[in-house]
This record gives C-alpha cells, structure tokens and sequence, in this order.
C-alpha cells in the first residue's frame, strides 16, 4: 500500500473510531478529535519511517515507539499528546478494527469453525507457557540481584 | 479502498457493537467478559454469510487490505499508554525487562503442539507469543490476517480476550500454591501485555499475600506496560525466527517432509 493509500485508510478508520468512541464513551465527538489526530500522525510517521529507515523492522515497532518516545515525562510534547489521547478509547479503538477484521476473515469461516478447537487447546497452552516461563525468569533475576 | 459500501456496513456494526457494551459474566472462578469489539468481530463474518450477502469478494478483500493500517492506529495509542509510566518501570526491576524471555517458553511448548494437533502455519501466528494486540499487528503486517498465520493470532487474540481474565486468575493462584516461585515473580510475569489478565492474576495474589499487595500491583503493572515494547521486540527478532525454526523441523518429524512454504522459499531461491 503506498503512502496516499495509507493515509486515506488511517482518515477512513480514525473516523470511524471517533464514532465508536462517541457511543462507547462519555467523550464528547469534538473532544476526541485532536487525540485521533495525533494517533494518525504517529501512525502515518512510524510507517514512513518503517520505509525509510534499513533494517526490516515491521512498522509496527516505529509507531509504538515513537507513541512512547512523544510521551515520555519531560519530552516537550509529551503533555499536549497525553491529555489528547486521554480522550479516545483503547477499546474503542478495536471495535472498527475487528468489524474490518470479521469481514476479512468472512471468507474462511468454515476454516475457523473445523479448525477453532485446536486453537483454543493452542491458547491455553500459549497463556500456561508464557505466565510459566516468565515467572522462572522473574524469579531467577529477582533472585540473583537480591530483590527477593 | 474507498468502497463506501464496506465502511458503511462497519459504521453500522460499530454503533451497534458499542451501544450494545461489556458484559460481564460471573462464574464463581472468575469472570467472562465480553466486548463490543467482539461483537463487531462475529457480525462482520456474518455479513460475508453467503444467506446473507452484504459483504461480497470486493468488500472482504479490501477490508483486508485495509487491517494492517487500522491496527497502526491501536498501536499509536498503545505507544502513548507506555510512553508516560516508562520511568517508573525503568526504576523498578531489571527482572522486568528480562523476563520478557520467558515469552519465548509460549514457542516451545507451543509450536510443537500446535504441528502435533494438525495445526499448519496457523501454529507460527497462534504459538509465537501470547498474542495481544501488538502481536496481532506484527503477524497482520508481516503475513496478512486473512493469511493462515493471521487466523492464528487472531484465534488466540479472541480466545485470550475472553476466557484471559479467568485464565490468568487461576493460573496465578494454583502457581502460588504449588509452585516455588515468590509472588513478585508470579506478579512480573503476570504483566504479558493486557490490562485485565494481570489484574486478574495480581489479584489473585493479592489475596493471597495481602502484606504484598502494593509491591505486587507496581510489579504487575510495569511489566504488562513494557511486554507492549520490549515484548513486541522480542517476538520480531527472537520469538518468530525461533517459531519458524521450531515449525519446519516440528513439521519434518510428524508428516515426514518439509513444510510446503518452505519448499516453495527453497525453489524460489534456485530460480
């Protein structure tokens, strides 16, 4: 997708959130405007960035630290943006997401439908390992730096 | 890109979703939960239900083409909630950043799995991390989400987002009890990048260790915040590489042979 394209979708779904953040929310409508500016900005700059820089890092790393990056305590922007962004969402964020994603998947519904128990099974084990091995990680560091 | 049509059905399906609102619902071992995002999610497949017909061929493949962008936006926000408590985290432990490495036990115990029970190449996107929002992204923006890859995070998003909660409530508890491991790291561990699955296991442990509970909710939080960074890291250069690995020879064992991508990489670099 080029950077036109990019934009005009980021405009589209930042629309659409800004309704979803307005039924979901007790944001006013004009209020969450400039915190979605914002995200869409950091957006369009982490995928330009995502472009431009060498090293195949997947954009979704710029746009995430570059989020953290303009809103780190001290960084001159890091209050304006947060009071903005204060104003729109997480979750109101996702709702549009998965509408898009329901009906991109539409298509393999019959594949999710055989194949959703394996993934459920799959899941369970993901949480067990992930809380598993992070835990005998935490507790070997915590350990051998005497915090415990 | 611009198909009015698509964008209008998910107008619909976001008023809707978002009117209708949470439900929670109280099991007595915990709590499911169920969000509007949800919703939106099941309605949109149905509106490609070949019944019902409102999304077509068109309107699915630009919804797709469409997913990797909308999720840049998420992760903008996500970046923001971050950005403004990473002092505080940095200051807290240096086991918090490094126990971002236990993720990599979701590839190891996962991936073999997942090939075992006749998953293909949905097991690198369900396996390779516990996949939360950022995981999504990256497996969206590296493979696609209507890819096999993509129905693999995004069967474990969904699963987690649901039953997550109540996982991680009793996980939390039956490790404490059996396990031996101190409750800092039961709490730092617990932060794997969603807001409800750590409260549910600091709350757990709260409860058991109700001297604890201040140190074990700062534990918590820190490090769910820095799992959407450092964890995101990880899986871009250690977790997927390692998942990749783990898939062929996984794969080699059950079925005998090299997987198809695979194949398809290798004739693709003699030509």
């Amino acid at each position: 997708m080029n950077m036109k394209d990019t934009i005009i979708a980021l405009s589209i779904v930042g629309f659409m959130s800004l309704i979803s953040n307005v039924v979901g929310t007790k944001h006013a409508f004009v209020d969450a405007i400039p915190g979605m500016i914002v995200l869409v900005a950091i957006a369009i700059a982490g995928i330009g960035l995502g472009k431009v820089l060498p090293g195949k890092i997947p954009a979704v790393a710029y746009v995430v630290t570059l989020g953290c990056i303009l809103t780190f305590p001290g960084v001159p922007t890091a209050e304006f943006i947060n009071e903005a962004v204060k104003k729109v969402g997480f979750l109101q964020l996702c709702t549009p997401i998965l509408a898009y994603a329901g009906i991109a998947i539409g298509k393999d519904l019959d594949i999710f439908v055989t194949e959703g128990w394996r993934i459920v099974v799959v899941a369970c084990v993901v949480f067990a390992g992930t809380y598993l091995g992070s835990a005998v990680i935490a507790q070997a560091i915590l350990k051998a730096i005497g915090q415990i | 890109m611009l198909n009015w049509k698509l964008h209008l059905v998910v107008l619909v399906l976001v008023v809707i979703a978002e009117k209708i609102g949470n439900f929670t619902i109280n099991l007595g071992i915990g709590k499911v939960v169920l969000l509007p995002m949800m919703y939106a999610l099941i309605m949109g497949t149905l509106t490609c239900l070949k019944s019902v017909k409102i999304s077509g061929e068109k309107e699915m493949k630009v919804a797709s083409s469409l997913l990797g962008v909308t999720l840049m936006l998420l992760m903008a926000k996500y970046g923001t909630i971050i950005g403004p408590t990473l002092p505080k985290i940095l200051a807290a432990s240096p086991a918090l950043i490094l126990q971002e490495l236990g993720n990599l036990g979701t590839v190891l115990i996962g991936i073999p799995l997942a090939v075992y029970i006749g998953l293909k190449r949905e097991a690198i996107g369900a396996a390779h991390s516990v996949a939360r929002e950022p995981n999504v992204a990256f497996i969206g923006e590296r493979f696609g989400l209507d890819s096999a890859e993509g129905r693999g995070v995004m069967g474990v998003y969904i699963c987690g987002t649901v039953i997550g909660t109540i996982f991680f409530g009793l996980m939390a508890s039956i490790f404490a009890t059996y396990l031996p491991l101190h409750p800092y790291a039961l709490a730092m561990a617990a932060g794997v990048g969603s807001a409800s699955m750590m409260t549910a296991a600091v709350g757990s442990l709260s409860a058991l260790y109700p001297n604890m509970a201040d140190q074990l909710a700062a534990f918590g939080a820190a490090s769910n915040m820095l799992s959407g960074l450092d964890g995101l890291y990880m899986s871009i250069w250690l977790a997927l590489p390692l998942s990749e690995w783990l898939y062929t020879k996984t794969y080699k064992l059950k079925y005998g042979e090299l997987p198809p991508s695979v194949v398809e990489k290798a004739k693709e670099k003699e030509e």
